[in-house]
């Protein structure tokens, strides 16, 4: 067996175990958590509701929560199997109609928040290995630790204030133009940013000194083309690393910033479904998730292990 | 030297951040524009597909899409004729309403006796049904003739035009209730069809032109559903929205400050209390009580906490409500005399009492802080805790509790307390937090319940208030207003506390 198909049915056991322990954990949070969730629901249609037992009893009946909580998630994983996410309990309609576009908006959000993260890490985290030790890098370098050092739910209020109330060229908030993407997807990659340059000064760093960029260089190759063929190519496989976890954390923890910004995303649909107890949309929320998550952690470690295919021939002097 | 490379790299970066910058211009000119759109950011996004049982009715309502029999006008705080013109108390249990006539849903289907009665049924058959309008306080609805319906009561009703105010109560046409749920778009009957909606964010409307009630002035509009207070009050402040309900006590002194934006104020029908669980000691104790409150200085708490969004609060309604109590005023704190109480009340107590402040209001925290320290001077230990409602409904409901920082909606769907004196405070009451039992007070609100002339009835509901009051019940802290932030440029908006009407046909927006 190849390793990359090695990789590939591993990681689909590892996603048919991921998608059953996540959904089981939350399938569990509302039967854990103090409160009744059948109230929980009730409230989420009808504000701080003081249903009666029996509408509470009636409601419960109707959505099959009296069932035994083990024959509750088998109906939801039977159904799950056949591509049939079920119908949300507070309102009634396909999980599906709603986790998808969500998952839409958490996707255009995260993959541009990433995206604008790697581009900009990698200029930063070049300029900065090459001018090792001097202004431009401490500059570069003192912004970075503080970045990361900068939450979300700080940051973002202080986009709005400046970008949207003082100078008024930004949306607040919504998603009616694309123009309302901007600040969500600043605030959300400044901390990608910080991370990722970190991680590229110290990767062409490292490479800077390695045997093979020394060989290019002994071959006479100019500065410019030993960065771009030999240094930065190799300095990037953390990156890759890096950019897999950080755009599967994304997928569902962008909630804080799809509140502020009043995002319809993945994050704040998991949080309220959750929160309301409406089990199947938290379920199907986070499944999608997860399977998305273990989706680009394999791409990202297929890039690696080819990467390290052409790597190894390259040093062998094969190509 | 090398600054020249990161100054373009900055420059890109605040240039990316910049692009597609809308500037906001305005043109102040006292003329109405009949081809405005307008901007609603409402705090209340609809999560039950438009179900009329569930709160998206007031959605719809908010919207200019869904009307009722009746309306609740705030300003005469009196029931006034919508859908109905007339209705009359036919029978002991039954009441018969008009229908307005020449009245046609968007999709042209016209109005009638049947059409209103399949409507009312639909709702009163949910499974869980509305709380103004639901099998316990409406037995029967049916066609009398075509533009007749009856609706019989289980017991003599003098509030039923009260209910078919309710958001609950709307009417759409039969071709709105489908299999999958409620479809409003061209189903409705007020001034603006809805047209689309955003999952999620937002629904847009346009003028109905065929509107029964005469010419509507906007071209149309969008209801944004922005649960974050301090987004809502930006984009009135941006102008991204023309219209912010429900703004939060944070954002106030910054949109006092601006003059492109006016703040409408109104009494709204929530009191924060601090409920006290009389059904067990120390507060089954009528001195600990009356402790309590004179220990605490709650106009204190409105102007330090509540930063002028709120009032101390005189008892347990709003001094501009017709049932208010009688020269009612905030109570007056006495620490000496409220330690003097506890003393003599031969209260002890071998741990802290807990408070507990439930987390859905931010404010309480504090609140519960400010009041742990009075209690402390009176000689009554006390912890806070903040939990969320949900969480610890079963333990108020079981009355397992000392004391809890909660609000309450004395209006609840109805322009009226008799449902908010009946669950809270009766022996029987389903929502009895306080464990207040008093068959003076019963009486009282049964006779209330009953009484068909409203002045009369007002009456009984201040006996009945002023009686809560005597005993202590609870210590309402703070009258919430209700806080609207409105663009100059917007004109004809009437502010409703109960946020049942927003986009009717005379909001208009000047050019």
């Amino acid at each position: 067996m190849t390793p990359v198909l090695s990789l590939l049915l591993r990681r689909a056991l590892g996603l048919g175990a991921a998608v059953l322990l996540s959904s089981i954990a939350v399938f569990l949070v509302p039967f854990v958590s103090p409160g009744d969730p059948v109230r929980n629901l009730l409230r989420a249609r009808m504000d701080l509701g003081t249903a009666d037992d029996a509408t509470v009893a009636a409601y419960a009946e109707q959505l099959g929560l009296n069932e035994p909580l083990w024959k509750q998630y088998l109906d939801w994983l039977g159904r799950f199997l056949h591509g049939d996410m079920g119908l949300s309990y507070v309102s009634g309609t396909p999980v599906v109609d709603r986790v998808l576009p969500a998952l839409g908006v958490t996707l255009l959000l995260a993959g541009s928040a990433i995206l604008i993260a790697v581009l900009v890490s990698i200029v930063l985290g070049v300029i900065s290995a090459l001018r090792a030790e001097k202004l431009s890098d401490r500059t570069i370098t003192s912004i970075t630790h503080a970045l990361i050092a900068i939450p979300e739910y700080a940051m973002a209020p202080l986009a709005v204030l400046l970008f949207a109330v003082r100078l008024a060229w930004l949306p607040s908030a919504g998603l009616s133009s694309a123009a309302s993407l901007v600040l969500p997807v600043a605030v959300l990659c400044l901390r990608p940013i910080s991370f990722f340059t970190i991680a590229v000064r110290s990767g062409v760093l490292e490479t800077l000194g390695s045997e093979h960029v020394l060989a290019a260089r002994a071959r006479g190759l100019n500065e410019a083309r030993v960065l771009l063929r030999h240094v930065i190519p190799h300095s990037l496989l953390p990156l890759s690393t890096m950019t897999g976890v950080w755009f599967a954390g994304l997928l569902g923890g962008s909630v804080i910033v799809e509140v502020i910004f009043a995002l319809p995303g993945m994050g704040r649909l998991v949080y309220d479904a959750i929160v309301d107890s409406d089990l199947p949309m938290a379920q199907g929320g986070v499944v999608l998730v997860v399977m998305c998550a273990v989706l680009v952690t394999t791409v990202v470690d297929l890039i690696h292990q080819l990467s390290d295919r052409s790597a190894n021939l390259e040093v062998s002097g094969v190509s | 030297m090398k600054h020249p490379r990161l100054k373009s790299l900055a420059a890109l970066t605040l240039v990316a951040l910049g692009l597609s910058s809308c500037a906001a211009g305005g043109n102040d000119a006292p003329a109405v524009d009949s081809e405005a759109r307008l901007v609603v950011d409402n705090f209340r996004a609809p999560v039950s597909n438009w179900a009329l049982e569930s709160d998206d009715a007031y959605v719809l309502s908010i919207s200019g899409c869904l009307e009722t029999l009746t309306r609740y006008d705030q300003k005469a705080q009196e029931v006034v004729p919508m859908l109905a013109t007339e209705w009359k108390q036919s029978a002991e249990k039954t009441w018969d309403f008009t229908l307005r006539e020449g009245v046609t849903f968007q999709d042209g289907s016209a109005l009638d006796a049947q059409s209103v009665t399949d409507a009312l049924n639909h709702v009163l058959k949910a499974t869980a049904p509305a709380r103004a309008v639901n099998p316990k306080t409406i037995s029967a609805v049916e066609a009398l003739d075509e533009n007749t319906v009856r609706v019989s009561t289980p017991s003599a009703d003098p509030l039923l035009p009260y209910r078919m105010a309710s958001v609950n109560a709307g009417v759409l046409s039969p071709a709105a209730y489908t299999k999958d749920g409620i479809d409003p778009f061209g189903h409705c009957t007020g001034p603006f069809t809805p047209v689309s909606e955003q999952a999620g964010q937002s629904l847009t409307v346009d003028r109905n032109e065929d509107y029964w009630g005469g010419d509507v002035k906007l071209a149309g509009g969008e209801i944004r559903f922005i649960t974050e207070g301090p987004t809502r009050a930006t984009q009135v402040q941006t102008g991204e929205a023309d219209i912010s309900m429900s703004i939060p006590a944070t954002s106030l002194a910054t949109l006092e400050a601006d003059p492109a934006v006016e703040l409408a104020k109104a009494d709204s029908p929530r009191t924060s209390t601090l409920y006290l669980n009389n059904s067990r000691a120390p507060f089954d104790n009528v001195d600990v009580r009356r402790a309590v409150t004179k220990a605490l200085d709650v106009s204190a708490i409105a102007d330090s906490v509540y930063e002028g969004a709120a009032t101390g609060a005189t008892g347990p309604f709003a001094p501009s409500e017709p049932w208010a109590l009688a020269d009612a005023q905030v109570p007056a704190t006495d620490v000496e005399a409220a330690k003097k109480l506890v003393e003599s009340s031969g209260f002890t107590q071998d741990k802290p009492l807990e408070i507990i402040a439930i987390t859905e209001r931010a404010e309480f925290a504090a609140v519960g802080t400010i009041i742990q320290e009075r209690l402390k001077q009176i000689g009554i230990e006390s912890t806070v805790v903040t939990k969320s409602y949900g969480a610890v409904e079963p333990q108020l409901l079981k009355g397992d509790y000392d004391m809890l920082l909660s609000q309450r909606n004395r209006m609840i769907d109805i322009a009226n307390p008799i449902g908010f004196l009946q669950a809270d405070y009766t022996c029987e009451g389903s929502y009895n937090l306080s464990g207040y039992c008093n068959p003076e007070y019963d009486k009282l609100v049964s006779a209330a319940a009953a009484e068909k002339d409203e002045k009369a009835r007002n009456d009984l509901y201040r006996q009945a208030g002023q009686l809560l009051a005597d005993d202590a019940v609870n210590v309402w802290l703070v009258n919430e207003q209700a806080i609207d932030g409105v663009r100059t440029e917007v004109s004809g908006y009437v502010q409703d506390p109960l946020t049942r009407y927003v986009m009717t046909k005379d909001l208009a927006k000047t050019k």
